[in-house]
C-alpha cells in the first residue's frame, strides 16, 4: 500500500495548525456536518463526559477533579505499566539477582524519570495537534526520514513483540501450561481488546489488566528485604555494582532499554489523539504520566527486591529465563510468591502485547492514511485491526517454532531499543520545538534542558556499550 | 493562526472554552445524532473529516538538522552491527 493522498478526494480545507477552535465555531464547520464518522460521534461521547465532569468540579471540588481524572487517565498509565513487560522485568529480576540491593535500585527509578520527561512532550503534542507521531514525521519531515523512523519502530515493535509472547508462554510454563495454549491465550485476550469497537472500553480493559503488574509487590515483600538498605541505597546510590564491566554494562542498558524506548512515544502520542485528549487536558495528562512513571518504578524496584534472595544465595541467574527465576526463588519466597512471580511475568507479557501490537497498528494507519482509531468498528478499519492482529500472530508463531533464534532475541531486544531511541527522540525534539506545530505549548528552556540531557545519556550509554563490546572483543 | 486570534475567533462566537464546557456539562443528555452537538464538543482539528484535509505542511530541514538526523542515523546502523556480532559471538560462545 502506498502512502497517498489520492485516497481522499475532498478538497483540502487548507493547511493545519495549532488552534483551540471548538468544530462548531469553525469556518468549515458546515463541511464537516456531513462528513462525521462513528469515529467523532463515539470521541464527542468521551468528550462530553469530560465536559460534564468539569461542571461537576465546579460544585464539588474534590469529587469532581477525581471525576475529570478518572475520565482522562490512561495513555500514560497504560504506556508505563506497558513497558514494564517481559523483557523489562526479566531485566530487573537479572538485575537483583546479580547485583542484589544497591546501585540499580535508584538507577532504575532515575530511568523512569528520563521516561517520564520523554513522555509528557507525547502528550503535549498529541493534545495540541490530535495527531499521531508517525502521522507528524511524516508530515514534517517527508516520506524519506518518515520511513527510516518507521523503520526503527517495526523492527524494534516485532522484536519487542516477540519477547512479550516469550514471556507469556514462560510464565504460564510455570503452571504446566504448553507453549502453544499459553500463546493461545496471549492471542486470545489481545483479540478480545480490541473486539470491543471502543477506545474507552479497550482502554480500561488494558488498564484493569496492567494494575496485576502489582504482584510483584507482594512477591517482594515475601523476599523479606532489608529495607534500611533499600533507603540507603536510593540516597547513597551504593554499594556500586562489581565484576565483569561489560556485563554491568550490558545490564544497564539493558535496564535503560526497560524505561526508555521508541514504541512509547509513538503510543502515547496515538492514544492520546484516539482518547479525544485536547490542550486544556494537558495538566490531566502529566497527572497520568507521572502516575504511570511512579506505579511503573514502584513495580519494577519490586522485582529487583523479589530476587535479591538469589544474589544472597549465591545463585548464578545469568542464563535464566522467566519461569526459572519463579522456580528458584520457591525456597525463599514461597509457592504462592513463586506463582505471584510468574503470573507477574504472564500479565506483563500480555499488557504489553496489547500496547505494542497497537503501537504498530496506529502508526501503519497514520502513515498509510487509513482508519487508525480503537472507537472504528473492525469492518470500517480492517487494515488498522489487520495490522494490530497481524503482528501479534507473527510474534506468537516465532515463539512457537522449534530452535527459533529465541535467546538472540531476548539478549537484544532492550539494547536495540536504547539504541533506536536517540533519532527518536531528535523527531520527538524537533516536533515539540515546532511553533508551527505547537502554537504555545513548545518546549520551555528546562524541558528542552532536560529532554537534550536524557538523549544525550541515551547516545553516551549507546556509545559505551559500543566501546566496551569492540574491547571485549579484541 | 496565531493564538491569539484563536482565543478572539471563539469570543465572538460566545463560545470561550469555558461557557463552551459548561453548556455540554448542564446538558444530562446528549444527542450526538446531531451533528452540531458533535461538533460543539470536539476542537476543528479534531474531526476525523478536518484531519483527513488539512496536513502540516513539510518544514525546511536546516543544514544542521539535516547534519543531526543522518548523524544519528549512521550511529544506529554502526551500533545495530555492533549489536549483533557481540550478540552471535555471545550466543556461540555459551556452553
Amino acid at each position: 500500500m502506498k502512502r497517498s493522498k489520492k485516497d481522499s478526494p475532498a478538497p483540502s480545507f487548507g493547511p493545519a495548525h495549532p488552534t483551540t477552535d471548538v468544530a462548531a465555531a469553525s469556518p468549515i464547520a458546515h463541511d464537516l456536518a456531513g462528513l462525521l464518522t462513528h469515529e467523532d460521534v463515539d470521541r464527542a461521547r468521551d468528550r462530553w463526559r469530560v465536559s460534564r465532569a468539569r461542571w461537576a468540579e465546579r460544585r464539588s471540588k474534590i469529587l469532581g477533579r477525581f471525576s475529570v481524572l478518572w475520565l482522562l487517565v490512561g495513555p500514560g498509565v497504560l504506556v508505563f505499566l506497558g513497558e514494564n513487560d517481559a523483557p523489562s522485568m526479566l531485566s530487573y529480576s537479572a538485575t537483583g539477582a546479580r547485583f542484589g540491593i544497591g546501585f540499580f535500585i535508584p538507577f532504575v527509578v532515575l530511568t523512569f524519570a528520563m521516561g517520564l520527561v520523554v513522555q509528557e512532550m507525547t502528550v503535549r503534542l498529541g493534545a495540541v495537534t490530535h495527531r499521531g507521531h508517525a502521522e507528524l514525521i511524516f508530515d514534517r519531515f517527508g516520506q524519506f526520514w518518515g520511513f527510516f523512523a518507521m523503520g526503527d519502530l517495526v523492527i524494534g515493535n516485532f522484536l519487542t513483540l516477540v519477547t512479550e509472547f516469550i514471556g507469556i508462554r514462560a510464565g504460564l510454563g510455570f503452571f504446566g501450561v504448553r507453549p502453544i495454549v499459553a500463546v493461545g491465550v496471549g492471542l486470545a485476550v489481545v483479540f478480545a481488546a480490541i473486539t470491543t469497537g471502543r477506545y474507552w472500553t479497550w482502554e480500561r480493559i488494558t488498564m484493569g489488566l496492567a494494575i496485576f503488574n502489582a504482584l510483584f509487590v507482594p512477591a517482594a515483600i515475601l523476599a523479606h528485604p532489608n529495607w534500611a538498605a533499600v533507603g540507603r541505597s536510593l540516597l547513597t546510590w551504593s554499594p556500586l555494582p562489581h565484576g565483569n564491566s561489560f556485563d554491568i554494562l550490558l545490564l544497564i542498558l539493558a535496564d535503560i532499554g526497560a524505561t526508555v524506548t521508541p514504541w512509547m512515544i509513538f503510543f502515547q502520542q496515538s492514544a492520546v489523539v484516539d482518547k479525544g485528549m485536547q490542550p486544556r487536558d494537558i495538566g490531566a495528562g502529566r497527572f497520568d504520566t507521572a502516575l504511570g512513571a511512579l506505579l511503573a518504578a514502584t513495580f519494577g524496584v519490586a522485582a529487583i527486591l523479589a530476587t535479591v534472595p538469589l544474589f544472597h544465595h549465591g545463585i548464578d541467574a545469568s542464563q535464566f529465563e522467566a519461569a526459572q527465576f519463579a522456580e528458584a526463588l520457591e525456597p525463599w519466597i514461597g509457592h504462592i510468591g513463586a506463582t505471584l512471580f510468574a503470573l507477574g511475568i504472564f500479565e506483563a507479557g500480555i499488557v504489553a502485547a496489547i500496547a505494542i501490537s497497537t503501537s504498530s497498528a496506529y502508526a501503519f494507519g497514520e502513515v498509510f492514511q487509513t482508519g487508525h482509531s480503537l472507537n472504528r468498528p473492525l469492518r470500517e478499519a480492517w487494515p488498522f485491526y489487520s495490522t494490530l492482529l497481524g503482528s501479534a500472530c507473527a510474534a506468537a508463531a516465532l515463539v512457537l517454532i522449534p530452535h527459533a533464534l529465541l535467546e538472540f532475541i531476548v539478549l537484544i531486544v532492550n539494547v536495540i531499543a536504547v539504541l533506536a531511541m536517540p533519532p527518536a527522540l531528535a523527531f520527538l525534539l524537533l516536533l515539540v520545538n515546532d511553533r508551527e506545530v505547537m502554537g504555545d505549548q513548545v518546549n520551555g528552556f528546562w524541558e528542552n534542558t532536560a529532554a537534550i540531557a536524557v538523549t544525550v545519556a541515551l547516545i553516551c550509554a549507546g556509545l559505551g556499550f559500543g566501546v566496551a563490546t569492540v574491547i571485549h572483543m579484541s | 493562526m496565531k493564538a491569539e486570534h484563536v482565543k478572539s475567533s471563539n469570543a465572538e462566537m460566545g463560545i470561550g472554552e469555558k461557557a463552551f464546557e459548561s453548556t455540554a456539562g448542564q446538558a444530562e443528555k446528549l444527542d450526538l445524532k446531531h451533528p452540531d452537538a458533535v461538533l460543539s464538543l470536539l476542537e476543528a482539528d479534531q474531526v476525523v473529516a478536518a484531519k483527513q484535509r488539512m496536513h502540516f505542511g513539510r518544514r525546511k530541514l536546516s543544514v544542521g538538522v539535516r547534519m543531526l538526523l543522518w548523524g544519528l542515523r549512521i550511529y544506529v546502523v554502526a551500533m545495530l552491527v555492533i549489536v549483533l556480532i557481540s550478540a552471535f559471538r555471545a550466543i556461540h560462545s555459551a556452553p
